[in-house]
């Protein structure tokens, strides 16, 4: 088993951060998929968020290099077998991500760490599967995952103590704030954010303020750093809706149900900074534009 | 006395195996990329035997272990046995407040070290690190910390307080500190052993100008003031970070690209100095090919960093009232004599006047620069800061052992 070395399972935007992160804080990272462009694209996708942090004075060119000096991919599963942690940040199915961690469980030393990230998905239903369900912990990553200081720990009924000590270790290093939360669905975060975001949004549908409005009154006068809307658009839309009716099904609660007109952008396939329009409109640099 | 010197950082070890009694480098080297599936470690001996190897090493106890299992190397002949090392001496870079000399490491040395984590959050943990796992390699020998900070320690109240409310230096200690202190003293200590009377009356200032780069005003063998401030970010111009600004700037800036603070740390530090200004490096070596090549950003950026090392020399004759000798250190300071010569010129009514051939010399070694007829005496100095922390790790595991 080699201390530094970090298996992560996923190439999607969240995953790209997690590697990012790790690899900024001198980790060996491994990415793994079976299809080689989706692990070419994800080099792609960590390659141009660094140019943006690089643009923001954040990175330089010596450090990029550094950092994606440090990142790898394979599509043989086998190789990540030396990893001391398994990172999975691969949808949110509890089906799939069952059958994943299993296969990692096989192929993980006794002493890795596993690690699934979730927003939803309960871990310790995930950990049934396992051959020592105790290694197994979640993690709730914010967007975006290389810059957003905090994380959610999320501890299964069946997580060890020593996993939880390891997992502080391992954030310690990637220089992230935690808060330990039990098993709920949505936790902390996602929790709180959604009916604020879900309330803007029937306040801008029954007409008493401009998108524009709704968010300048409520960044300055609760002093955010964006507005609600502008959130909204940043996470995406469908990823929100998805979130939504996800606690809606599970907890039954009116405050969960998605607003009218988030269904209606969803439709229409506007999802916000992603497809360049949302409740507000981008350029290609995710700037906003006047409409 | 055969002391072994560390200079830890986050993913590296520079080390130095020197013998105080005759002060020859018996070996120097560094292992890079510590962490890494692929360190770096390299060894060179006093006799020019030098060998450099790639091997996976975790921590910095194994990366100490590595170097003295490579003194033993039956080529290199360093050492026959690790017992041959009497003591360690560690530099590390943020002595706080409390320490104003080197000092014995103990548990209470390491503690307020610990303390001291939130004032040099990059260096600190690292040196701690290096010296816990020197601890470990070596143990039951002395291991003394040499601080960076402490030089200065003798600063007068004035010159380390900022206008700020006072209420930031009494509840988070924030005020002028200063870096390069081994440095400084070195080559001033170096200097002024050659004048009859010593340090004693005179006025010194001590320019260490390499990627990093400060200033101090030494009065009777004592830092009285320094250009680096709470942070080594303040001051000159540097390889990349800024230096002297208004403070007004960063919070424009922070406003204007929604910059976060880790974001405007990087800039200041990273993207700054005279990479920031030329927008081509932020070595004077390649800027002073790109000046002779008629480029005139290179140009601009190493007016702006000479200009700002000729402000100082100005404002510290000015706070000691006078000025007896000038000197030159570190990397760029002692090879560029383009930087000299631009800081110098037109200073003959401060009392320096270079002696434009003695300037343009290649040496190693110290030497004065100035002409017969300057005032004040003009000299490059070779840094040696591995020298003084062994020198400083000798006398204190000989004092300890006396008392």
């Amino acid at each position: 088993m080699k201390q530094n070395l970090v298996a992560l399972v996923g190439t999607g935007t969240i995953a790209q951060g997690i590697a990012l992160t790790l690899a900024r804080n001198a980790l060996d990272v491994i990415i793994y998929d079976e299809n080689r462009a989706a692990l070419k694209s994800a080099i792609d996708g960590m390659s141009f968020s660094i140019d943006r942090e690089i643009e923001k004075w954040g990175m330089t060119e010596n450090e990029k290099r550094a950092a994606l000096s440090r990142i790898v991919t394979t599509t043989v599963k086998a190789d990540l077998a030396q990893a001391s942690v398994f990172f999975e940040s691969k949808g949110e199915e509890l089906e799939e991500k069952r059958d994943l961690m299993k296969k990692l469980d096989m192929i993980s030393d006794d002493e890795a760490l596993l690690i699934m990230t979730t927003t939803t998905i309960s871990v310790t239903e995930v950990s049934k599967v396992l051959r020592n369900p105790a290694r197994l912990i979640g993690l709730h990553f914010l967007h975006p995952v290389y810059k957003v200081p905090v994380v959610e720990v999320v501890k299964g009924h069946r997580t060890s103590s020593e996993t939880v000590d390891a997992t502080r270790k391992l954030l310690n290093t990637l220089d992230r704030q935690y808060i330990e939360v039990f098993e709920y669905p949505g936790y902390v975060t996602t929790r709180v954010i959604l009916p604020l975001l879900n309330e803007a949004m029937h306040v801008l549908m029954e007409g008493l303020a401009s998108a524009e409005d709704i968010d300048k009154a409520i960044r300055l006068g609760f002093d955010l750093s964006m507005g609600p809307l502008a959130l909204a658009d940043f996470i995406g839309l469908d990823v929100l809706l998805g979130w939504m009716e996800s606690l809606f099904h599970e907890l039954g609660e009116a405050k969960y149900r998605p607003c009218p007109l988030l269904r209606r952008h969803v439709r229409e396939q506007k999802l916000g900074m992603k497809t360049l329009e949302g409740f507000f409109k981008y350029d290609k640099d995710g700037k906003k534009v006047s409409s | 006395m055969i002391i072994l010197t560390l200079n830890c950082g986050s993913s590296s070890v520079k080390y130095q195996l020197i013998n105080t009694k005759n002060r020859e480098k018996l070996a120097k080297g560094s292992v890079e990329r510590i962490g890494m599936a692929s360190s770096i470690i390299s060894i060179a001996t006093s006799n020019g035997k030098k060998k450099k190897l790639t091997k996976e090493i975790l921590d910095h106890t194994a990366a100490i272990g590595a170097v003295l299992e490579l003194m033993k190397d039956k080529d290199l002949k360093i050492l026959k046995s690790f017992d041959e090392i009497d003591a360690v001496g560690h530099r590390v870079v943020h002595g706080g407040e409390e320490f104003k000399n080197s000092m014995l490491i103990t548990k209470e040395v390491k503690d307020k070290l610990r303390e001291n984590f939130k004032l040099a959050p990059l260096h600190n943990p690292p040196n701690l690190k290096g010296i816990e796992a020197a601890e470990r390699v070596l143990a039951g020998r002395p291991h003394v910390g040499v601080f960076d900070t402490a030089f200065h320690s003798s600063m007068p109240k004035k010159a380390y307080i900022y206008a700020l409310p006072y209420v930031f230096y009494k509840r988070y200690q924030i005020r002028r500190y200063g870096f390069h202190g081994t440095s400084h003293r070195y080559v001033s200590e170096h200097l002024t052993k050659f004048y009859k009377d010593g340090a004693k009356g005179k006025k010194i200032i001590t320019a260490h100008i390499g990627n990093g780069a400060s200033m101090a005003a030494i009065v009777d063998g004592k830092s009285v003031d320094t250009s680096m401030g709470f942070t080594p970010l303040e001051g000159l111009v540097m390889g990349s970070r800024c230096g002297d600004m208004d403070p007004a700037i960063i919070l424009y800036i922070m406003g204007l690209q929604e910059l976060s603070k880790s974001e405007a740390d990087s800039l200041l530090n990273k993207h700054s100095g005279l990479m920031g200004i030329s927008g081509l490096s932020g070595d004077v070596r390649d800027l002073e090919e790109e000046m002779e090549a008629g480029n005139k950003r290179a140009k601009l950026a190493m007016d702006v960093y000479c200009y700002r090392i000729r402000k100082y020399v100005g404002a510290y004759a000015a706070a000691m009232g006078g000025l007896d000798s000038l000197i030159f250190t570190a990397g760029v300071g002692e090879n560029s004599s383009f930087l000299r010569k631009t800081v110098c010129e037109g200073l003959d009514f401060l009392g320096i006047t270079l002696d434009k051939k003695k300037n343009e010399e290649k040496s190693g070694k110290a030497r004065k620069i100035s002409s017969e007829k300057s005032r004040v005496d003009v000299f490059v100095i070779p840094t040696d800061e591995e020298l003084v922390i062994a020198l400083d790790t000798e006398k204190i595991v000989k004092e300890s052992k006396t008392t």
